[in-house]
C-alpha cells in the first residue's frame, strides 16, 4: 500500500488514469436510466466550476461572488459560436476557455484595491452585469436563450444523449482536476495561500501579490469557462440567462464552503454532495435557497474548513500520533 | 556597502517619521537599531523593504541596486528578507508550507511546467522540501512540520518566522523585535540559533530590539534613532555613554543648580 502511494505521488497522472477507467465503467454497472447520466454530467460540470472557484476563493482568499458571470461567459461563447458559426464543442471549448480567461482579468483588477466584502460587492456587480447584458442583447438570444446547441462528434459517434455525453464531460472534468491539482500543489499554490494569509508578508518573501491574484482569477475563470462550454453543449443543448443568476452563485459557493475552503479536494467533494442534494430537493424548490444559505452559515460557524478540513485533521492527527508513538518507544 | 540610504525621509501628514537618515551597512555586520517607542525604527524597516514609498529626495541602495521606489516583492527578490513586529505568520498553513513559501523566489521551475504537472516539478519539490526540513530541524521545529502554524507556541512562532525569512537565502536579514515577549531563557536560545544561522548562511543582520542585553551582546555597531532622526552611531560601549542617547531615553541630565530651580517651582 505504501509503495502504491509512492508511485502515485511520483506519477500523479497515473491516479487520474485509474480514476478514468473506474468512471468509464460506472454507467454500465450502476446506471439504470438516462437521468442518472444527466445528473452525473451536471456533477462533473459543477466540479469543474467548484475546483476553479476553490483556486481563487479557497487558495488565494479573494472573495468573488461574480463567478457565475464567468460561467455564463463560457456558456454563451460556446452558444454564440454554435449559433453563428455552427462550431462544435471541440472548437468552442478552447475558445470559451480563452475568452473567459480574458474576462477573468477584468474581475482581477478590483481585487488589487478591494478586500473582503467590498470585493464581493464589486464582483457581484460584475457577474450580474454580464447576465443582464446577455438577457437584453438580441445577439445573445436575449430571454429566449439559445437552443438545440449541437453535441460533439468523435470517432463517428455523436454524443447526443445524456448517457453518451457522460463520456465527454467526465474526461474534461478529470483533466480540469488534474490541472488544478498540479497548480495548487506547486509553489504557485503555496504563493496563493501566502497571499490569502498575509499579502504584506508574502510580498516580503518576494511573492508578487498582484501577479498571483491576477493568475488566480484567470485560472479560475478558465475553469468556469470550460464548465460553461460543456454545460452549453449538454443535451438537449439549451442555455438561458436564468441559469446564471445569483442563486446559482450561492450554490457554487455552498459547494466550495461545504467541501472545504482551501482544501485541495474541497470543491470536488462539495460539488458532488451539493449537486445531489440540490437535485433530491427539487420538489422543495421554494426552500432550496434557504437551505443552501443556512448550509453556508452553519458550515462557516461549526466547521469552518468544511469536510476537507475534517479529513485533513484526521490524517494529520494520525501521523502525529504515529510519530509520537515512535518517539516514546 | 550592502545597504545605503541617503537623506531618507518619510512624513505622515505633518509628522516626520523618518527625517534625513543617512545609513550605511557593510557586509557581514550585525547592526542594532534602538530608540524609544515611536522613534521611527519600524518605519525605517518599512521604507527599506518597500512597504512604504519614501518621500522624494530619498535614496536607498541595496547590493548595488537602486531600490528607492521598488515594490516589496522586488526588494525581496534581490535578497533582502525581513520579519515583522507582529510576526505575520501564515496562520492557516502548515509549518513546512510557511517555510517553503519563503523559498518562493528560488523555485527553479517555470509556471507552465507546474500547470502541466511535469514529473520534474515533483522531483524538484521534493528537493526543496528536504532542504526546508533541514532548515526546520536547524531551528528545532522539524517535529511540528505538518502542524498548522496557528498551533505553535509564542516562542516557536518566533523561530518559524526566522526560518521563513532565511528560507529565501537572503543577503540581508532585517529583524523587527525578534525577541519581543520571550522569557530570558528563550531569548538566549533564539539569539544562539540566530548566530548559528548567521554563520551558516553568511548573513548580514539588522536588529531592532528593546531588550538592550541582546543588542549590547550581539551587535558590533548600534544606530540610535529618536523622533525620526539618527542621533548616534557607534559600538555598544560608545552608545552606552553617549549623552544624546541617555537624553533620548531618560531625559536631560541636570546639574545641581538646574535641579534646585526645577524643584523650587
Amino acid at each position: 500500500m505504501e509503495k502504491f502511494k509512492d508511485i502515485i505521488r511520483q506519477y500523479p497522472f497515473l491516479g487520474f488514469i485509474i480514476a478514468f477507467f473506474i468512471l468509464m465503467a460506472i454507467p454500465s454497472i450502476f446506471f439504470t436510466d438516462l437521468y442518472q447520466s444527466h445528473l452525473s454530467s451536471l456533477i462533473f460540470i459543477n466540479i469543474i466550476v467548484a475546483a476553479g472557484l476553490n483556486i481563487v476563493k479557497g487558495y488565494c482568499g479573494q472573495v468573488t461572488v461574480g463567478h457565475v458571470g464567468l460561467y455564463a461567459v463560457g456558456s454563451y461563447t460556446a452558444g454564440c459560436m454554435f449559433m453563428y458559426l455552427g462550431a462544435s464543442l471541440w472548437i468552442t471549448l478552447p475558445v470559451a476557455i480563452l475568452v473567459t480567461g480574458l474576462f477573468g482579468v477584468a474581475f482581477a483588477i478590483p481585487s488589487f484595491r478591494l478586500e473582503g466584502p467590498y470585493l464581493a460587492l464589486a464582483t457581484l456587480g460584475g457577474g450580474e452585469a454580464i447576465r443582464l447584458f446577455i438577457e437584453n442583447g438580441e445577439f445573445f438570444g436575449s430571454t429566449y436563450g439559445i437552443s438545440s446547441i449541437s453535441q460533439p462528434e468523435l470517432f463517428g459517434i455523436t454524443f447526443d444523449t445524456p448517457d453518451k455525453y457522460y463520456y465527454i464531460s467526465m474526461p474534461i472534468m478529470l483533466i480540469a482536476i488534474y490541472f488544478s491539482f498540479s497548480v495548487l500543489r506547486s509553489s504557485i499554490g503555496r504563493a496563493f495561500m501566502a497571499v490569502r494569509e498575509d499579502p504584506i508578508s508574502a510580498a516580503a518573501s518576494g511573492i508578487n501579490v498582484k501577479k498571483h491574484k491576477m493568475l488566480a482569477f484567470i485560472l479560475s475563470a478558465m475553469f468556469a469557462g470550460a464548465a460553461g462550454a460543456v454545460y452549453a453543449h449538454l443535451p438537449p443543448g439549451y442555455i438561458h440567462p436564468n441559469n446564471y443568476t445569483v442563486i446559482e452563485m450561492v450554490t457554487f459557493l455552498a459547494m466550495v464552503v461545504f467541501g472545504g475552503l482551501g482544501h485541495i479536494w474541497g470543491g470536488i467533494i462539495g460539488a458532488v454532495i451539493i449537486t445531489i442534494v440540490y437535485d433530491l430537493t427539487r420538489p422543495l424548490y421554494e426552500y432550496q435557497l434557504f437551505i443552501f444559505g443556512l448550509t453556508i452559515v452553519l458550515t462557516i460557524l461549526f466547521m469552518p474548513k468544511g469536510i476537507g478540513g475534517f479529513i485533513d485533521k484526521y490524517f494529520i492527527d494520525r501521523r502525529f500520533k504515529k510519530k509520537q508513538g515512535v518517539a516514546s518507544k | 556597502m550592502l545597504l545605503k540610504t541617503k537623506k531618507l525621509m518619510k512624513a505622515f501628514g505633518g509628522l516626520k517619521a523618518i527625517n534625513k537618515v543617512d545609513f550605511e551597512l557593510p557586509k557581514n555586520e550585525i547592526r542594532g537599531i534602538i530608540g524609544p517607542n515611536g522613534s521611527g525604527k519600524s518605519t525605517f524597516f518599512n521604507l527599506v523593504s518597500g512597504v512604504y514609498d519614501p518621500d522624494p529626495g530619498s535614496y536607498i541602495e541595496f547590493d548595488g541596486h537602486d531600490i528607492t521606489n521598488e515594490p516589496p516583492h522586488k526588494v525581496g527578490e534581490l535578497g533582502l528578507a525581513r520579519t515583522f513586529q507582529l510576526l505575520r505568520l501564515y496562520q492557516d498553513m502548515s509549518v513546512i508550507n510557511n517555510v517553503m513559501s519563503g523559498y518562493h523566489t528560488l523555485v527553479p521551475y517555470k509556471f507552465i511546467d507546474a500547470v502541466i504537472g511535469r514529473k520534474k516539478i515533483w522531483d524538484q519539490e521534493k528537493v526543496i522540501k528536504e532542504e526546508m526540513m533541514e532548515l526546520l530541524s536547524f531551528v528545532g521545529l522539524a517535529d511540528y512540520a505538518e502542524m498548522n502554524a496557528s498551533e505553535l507556541s509564542g516562542g516557536q512562532r518566533r523561530l518559524l518566522v526566522l526560518a521563513r525569512a532565511i528560507a529565501g537565502k537572503p543577503k540581508l536579514l532585517m529583524l523587527d523585535e525578534p525577541a519581543a515577549g520571550l522569557s530570558p531563557v528563550n531569548v538566549d536560545n533564539l539569539m544562539k540559533i540566530l548566530m548559528r544561522l548567521k554563520e551558516k548562511y553568511g548573513l548580514t543582520l539588522i536588529i531592532i530590539e528593546h531588550i538592550l542585553k541582546v543588542v549590547m551582546d550581539t551587535c558590533s555597531k548600534v544606530t540610535v534613532l529618536d523622533h525620526g532622526e539618527k542621533i548616534a552611531e557607534g559600538t555598544p560601549s560608545q552608545i552606552k555613554d553617549d549623552n544624546a542617547v541617555i537624553e533620548a531615553y531618560l531625559g536631560k541630565k541636570m546639574d545641581d543648580e538646574e535641579m534646585r530651580k526645577a524643584l523650587a517651582v
